[in-house]
C-alpha cells in the first residue's frame, strides 16, 4: 500500500525549526555556509545533496552536537546559543550509525533515557515504543546482542520517549530490512501528522519524494533551493508534474547522472 | 600474486609513515614528537653512551657463568616451544586486519601466499623485539650488532614454530585426537624427561650442597652446571642450545659458526609450515573480527570488553525516572564498571573488612603482623590516589566516542561532566574507605614508639575518608579534562594514534597532571596547616580535634577546587566539537 505523502500544512502552523545565516568552518574549509530555511509544525523537510554537501554538519549543528561558527538556530522558539537546555528538550536526533552504550539492556537504556528529559510516566510510552517497533521481547538484551536494524529502533524509541517536536534523522534506513522502511516511513509520516517538524537527510530519493512536503538541496555548503517538492519540481523541470526527484536533483546540482 | 602482497605491504608501512610525518605539521604532534624522542633517546641511547662516555658505546658486561646461563636460555625455549603444545585449544589461525580480510580471503590468494605474507609481515615486528630484546639485554660480551642477529634467530625460530605448531594442532584435531589427549601426550614426555633428569642427578652427582647456608650462589651454580653439562639433560637440550648460540657469540666468527645452525633450523621450520595443508580461512576471519573488536573496546577505554563476553548487568540502584539528570549519568557509568560496584557487594566489602580487620588484629598482637597490614593498607591507599584515576576509565574516557550522544541531551555541561567523573570517583573512595578501615582496625595502640591513643586513630581515619574522596574527585578531573581539551592526545575512539608522538604527547600529559595535581594540593595544605594550628591552640593541644579541623579546612577548600573545576570543564564540554581534531 501507498503511504500517502504528508499534507503541506497550512501557512499558520508554527513554525518549529528556524536556521538563519547558519555558517560551519572546520579551519578555513566552510562546511556550511549562510544557510537559512524553516520547518513548520506537520512539515517534513528532505535534506539532499552530493556527498560533502554539508548535510551531516548541517543537522549535528542543529541538534546542537557541534556549535555553528555563525548563525541562529531556534527549536520551537528557543535559541541553541542561548537556551540549548529548553531547545535540546524539545529535539531529537538520529544519527545514520545508532549511538548506543554498550552495557545497557534495551530497558536500561529507555530507563536512562527517562531519567535524562524527567518523564515520570515514561513506562507506558516506553511500552508502546517498544511494541510499535517490535522490540519488546528483547527488553532485556544488550546491543551487541542486537542486530542492526534493531539498534536502530532502540535509538528511535530511546529518541521517539519525550515526545520531540523537532526530529533529526540522518539516513534513517540504512541496515532496515524491506518491511523496518515500511514502518519507518509510516512513523515518520504519523509523527509529522501529529505535528513535528522533521527534517531528513537522505541519498535515497525515492524515500523523500514519498515522505517529503518539502526539499532542500545544498551544494558544497551552500542552499540552491528549498521549497515543497511541486516548487522545487517547476523551477528544474520543464514538465513540472512528471519529473522525479532524481531528474530534479541531478540538474540543480549539475551532477552528471551517467550513462 | 606475491608482489601485489609486497606492494600491500610496502604501501601500507610507507602510507602510514607519511601520516605520521605529514601530522607533524601540527604544533601538538611536533612537540610531542620531541619529547618522545628525547625520552626514547635518553632512556636507550643515553643510557649507553653515558656508561661509556660521550662518543662510545660500552661494551657488554661479561657473564660469570656463560655455559650455564646458555643451557638456562635453552631450557626456557624449550619450556616455551613446549607450552605451544601444551596451552593453546583454538584451530590454526592467523591473525589479518579486518582490510586483509575483506580483499585477500576473496581474492584469487593461495593459501601459501598468505602464509608468505603473515611471515612478512611478521619480520618488522620480529626485527623491533630483536632491537628492543638488545637494549634491555646487555649482558654476555660480544656487540650489539651482533646480538640483535642473534635475537632475530632466535624470535624467528619461536614465530614459525608457534605458526607450525598451531597447523600441527590443528590436524591432529581434524584426526580425532582431542586437545586433552595432545596435553596428556606432551605433559607425560616433559615428566618423564625431568624425572629421568632428577633420578640421574640423583644417583649419579654428588648430593647437592647446603644453599640455604651458602654465601652466594656459587654453589648452586655449580651443582646447577653438573645438571646442565652431564647426563641426559645436554642431550636433550642439544637443538635448543643451537638456537640460542648465536646470543652468546662474542665476534663475528663465532657468530657466523653459530649461525649456521640457526638457519638450518629456520629453514625446516619454514619447509614445516609451507607444507603444512591446513585451512586457517574460517578460524582468522573470526580471530580478526575478535582482534578488531578487542581493540576498539581498549581504545574506547571499555576494558572489561576485551577480556570476556558481555552479559546484562544489574543496576547498581533503582534509577527514578525523575530527579538530578546527572544521576542516570552516574548510574550508568556504574553499570558500565561491572556487577562488583552495586550497593549488596560494597556491603559485603565492608563486613568481610571488618571480620578480616578484627581477626588479623587479633592474630597478629603479638607478632606484629598487624601493624606490617596496616602499613600495607595505608601504602595501598596512598598508591590508588596515583593508579586509580589511570585505572577506573569510566567516564569521559570512555564515553567521548558517544560525544554526540552526550551532547543531545538537555542538560548543562557541568551536570554532564559531575555525572561522569562520580562514578569512577565512588568506586575509588569506597576501596579507599574499605583500606582505611583495615588500617584502622589493625592500627595499634603505638606507632614507631608514639602513643596512638583510640580518640587519634579515629580522628585521623575520619579525617582521611573526608578528605581522599575530594583528592580522587580532582585526580580524576584532570584526565578527564585532558579529554576534552585535547582529545587528540588521548586515546579515544577507534583510530586512537600511534608513534613517538604519542608516546610524547602521553608523557607530557603525565607530568601534566602530576604538576596539575600537586599545585591544586597547595592550597588545601596550607588551609590545613593553618587550621591546624589554630586548633591546636584553641582547643587545648588536643591532636585529634586539630587533626579533624586540619581535615575540614582541607576538604573545603578542595570541594571548592573540585566545583570550579566542574564548572570549567562543563564550559569546555559545553563548547568541546570532536569534528575539529576529526573532520568527518
Amino acid at each position: 500500500m501507498e503511504i500517502p505523502p504528508p499534507a503541506i500544512p497550512p501557512s499558520a502552523a508554527p513554525c518549529l525549526i528556524e536556521v538563519s545565516g547558519l555558517t560551519k568552518l572546520y579551519g578555513d574549509f566552510p562546511a556550511v555556509t549562510d544557510l537559512s530555511f524553516s520547518v513548520r509544525a506537520g512539515e517534513v523537510i528532505g535534506l539532499v545533496g552530493p556527498n560533502g554537501a554539508g548535510k551531516t554538519t548541517t543537522l549535528r549543528c542543529l541538534a546542537g552536537i557541534i556549535p555553528p561558527t555563525r548563525g541562529l538556530v531556534q527549536i520551537c522558539g528557543h535559541g541553541m546559543g542561548r537556551d540549548p537546555i529548553e531547545a535540546k528538550r524539545r529535539l531529537a536526533f538520529f544519527p545514520d550509525e545508532p549511538r548506543l552504550f554498550d552495557y545497557l539492556t534495551v530497558a536500561q537504556h529507555l530507563t536512562f533515557t527517562a531519567r535524562i528529559y524527567n518523564l515520570p510516566h515514561y513506562e507506558e510510552t516506553a511500552r508502546a515504543l517498544l511494541e510499535e517497533l517490535e522490540i519488546a521481547d528483547k527488553a532485556d538484551k544488550l546491543p551487541g546482542e542486537l542486530s542492526r536494524g534493531m539498534k536502530q529502533k532502540l535509538a528511535i524509541a530511546c529518541g521517539f520517549l519525550h515526545a520531540p517536536s523537532a526530529i533529526f534523522f540522518d539516513e534513517p534506513l540504512t541496515g532496515l530490512d524491506p518491511l523496518g522502511i515500511r514502518r519507518m516511513k509510516d512513523s515518520i509520516v504519523k509523527r509529522a501528522a501529529a505535528g513535528a517538524a522533521i527534517l531528513i537527510s537522505s541519498h535515497l530519493l525515492h524515500l523523500l519524494e514519498e515522505v517529503c512536503s518539502h526539499v532542500l538541496i545544498l551544494k558544497d555548503g551552500r542552499k540552491i533551493i528549498d521549497g515543497t517538492m511541486d516548487e522545487v519540481r517547476g523551477k528544474f523541470s520543464e514538465a513540472a508534474s512528471g519529473a522525479n526527484l532524481e531528474e530534479v536533483f541531478f540538474r540543480a546540482t549539475g551532477e552528471n547522472k551517467g550513462p | 600474486m606475491g608482489r601485489a602482497l609486497l606492494y600491500l605491504e610496502w604501501h601500507s608501512r610507507w602510507n602510514r609513515l607519511r601520516a605520521r610525518l605529514q601530522r607533524l605539521r601540527q604544533p601538538k604532534y611536533l612537540f610531542g614528537a620531541v619529547v618522545g624522542g628525547l625520552y626514547f633517546y635518553w632512556y636507550v641511547f643515553g643510557a649507553l653512551r653515558g656508561r661509556a662516555g660521550p662518543g662510545r658505546t660500552p661494551p657488554m658486561p661479561a657473564l660469570e657463568h656463560p655455559a650455564l646461563v646458555e643451557s638456562l636460555a635453552a631450557l626456557v625455549l624449550l619450556v616455551v616451544l613446549l607450552l605451544m603444545w601444551i596451552i593453546p585449544h583454538e584451530r590454526a589461525a592467523l591473525l589479518f586486519t579486518e582490510a586483509e580480510v575483506a580483499f585477500l580471503f576473496p581474492a584469487p590468494v593461495g593459501r601459501r601466499a598468505l602464509i608468505h605474507f603473515k611471515l612478512l609481515k611478521s619480520q618488522a615486528a620480529i626485527l623491533f623485539s630483536a632491537l628492543f630484546m638488545t637494549l634491555i639485554g646487555r649482558w654476555g660480551g660480544g656487540n650489539y650488532g651482533l646480538r640483535v642477529i642473534g635475537w632475530w634467530g632466535l624470535l624467528s625460530i619461536i614465530n614459525l614454530h608457534l605458526l607450525g605448531s598451531s597447523f600441527a594442532r590443528t590436524l591432529l584435531l581434524d584426526r580425532g585426537i582431542s586437545n586433552w589427549r595432545r596435553r596428556l601426550f606432551f605433559l607425560g614426555g616433559a615428566g618423564l624427561a625431568a624425572a629421568a633428569v632428577i633420578l640421574w642427578a640423583r644417583q649419579a652427582l654428588p648430593a647437592p650442597p647446603d644453599f640455604s647456608s651458602a654465601p652466594d650462589l656459587s654453589a648452586l651454580a655449580g651443582y646447577a652446571g653438573q645438571v646442565f653439562q652431564s647426563g641426559p639433560l645436554p642431550w636433550l637440550l642439544a637443538p635448543f642450545r643451537l638456537a640460542v648460540a648465536p646470543l652468546f657469540a662474542a665476534n663475528a666468527r663465532q657468530l657466523c659458526l653459530a649461525f649456521g645452525p640457526v638457519l638450518g633450523i629456520i629453514g625446516l621450520h619454514y619447509c614445516w609450515v609451507i607444507r603444512s595443508n591446513v585451512a586457517f580461512e574460517e578460524a582468522s576471519v573470526e580471530l580478526s573480527q575478535k582482534f578488531a573488536d578487542r581493540i576498539a573496546a581498549m581504545r574506547s577505554g571499555n576494558w572489561q570488553a576485551m577480556s570476556k563476553p558481555r552479559k546484562s548487568k544489574r543496576p547498581p540502584f533503582l534509577l527514578r525516572p525523575e530527579g538530578w539528570p546527572a544521576a542516570a549519568i552516574f548510574w550508568k557509568n556504574l553499570i558500565s564498571a561491572g556487577q562488583f560496584f552495586t550497593g549488596r557487594a560494597w556491603f559485603f566489602l565492608l563486613w568481610i573488612t571488618v571480620i578480616a580487620g578484627i581477626i588479623l588484629r587479633s592474630a597478629g598482637r603479638h607478632s606484629g603482623g598487624g601493624a606490617a597490614l596496616a602499613i600495607l593498607a595505608v601504602t595501598l591507599g596512598v598508591m590508588s590516589l596515583l593508579y586509580g584515576p589511570a585505572i577506573l576509565r569510566y567516564d569521559f574516557r570512555q564515553d567521548l566516542r558517544v560525544a554526540d550522544v552526550l551532547k543531545l541531551y538537555p542538560m548543562p555541561g557541568w551536570q554532564v561532566v559531575l555525572g561522569e567523573i562520580l562514578a569512577p570517583a565512588a568506586i575509588l573512595a569506597a576501596a579507599q574507605w574499605a583500606l582505611l578501615l583495615l588500617a584502622f582496625l589493625l592500627c595499634p595502640a603505638s606507632v614507631g614508639g608514639a602513643p596512638a591513643p583510640m580518640g587519634l586513630r579515629i580522628a585521623a581515619t575520619l579525617s582521611a575518608a573526608l578528605v581522599l574522596p575530594c583528592v580522587d574527585f580532582i585526580a580524576l578531573l584532570l584526565p578527564n579534562a585532558a579529554a576534552l581539551i585535547f582529545p587528540a592526545w588521548v586515546q579515544l575512539g577507534k583510530d586512537a594514534p600511534r608513534g613517538f608522538e604519542t608516546m610524547g604527547q602521553q608523557l607530557i600529559l603525565m607530568f601534566g597532571q602530576i604538576i596539575v595535581l600537586t599545585l591544586s594540593m597547595l592550597p588545601a595544605a596550607l588551609a590545613g596547616a593553618v587550621a591546624y594550628l589554630i586548633a591546636w591552640w584553641l582547643f587545648g593541644k588536643v591532636m585529634a580535634v586539630a587533626v579533624v579541623s586540619c581535615a575540614l579546612a582541607a576538604v573545603l577548600l578542595l570541594a571548592a577546587e573540585a566545583a570550579l573545576g566542574v564548572f570549567l570543564l562543563g564550559k569546555a564540554f559545553e563548547r568541546f566539537d570532536w569534528s575539529e581534531d576529526s573532520p568527518e
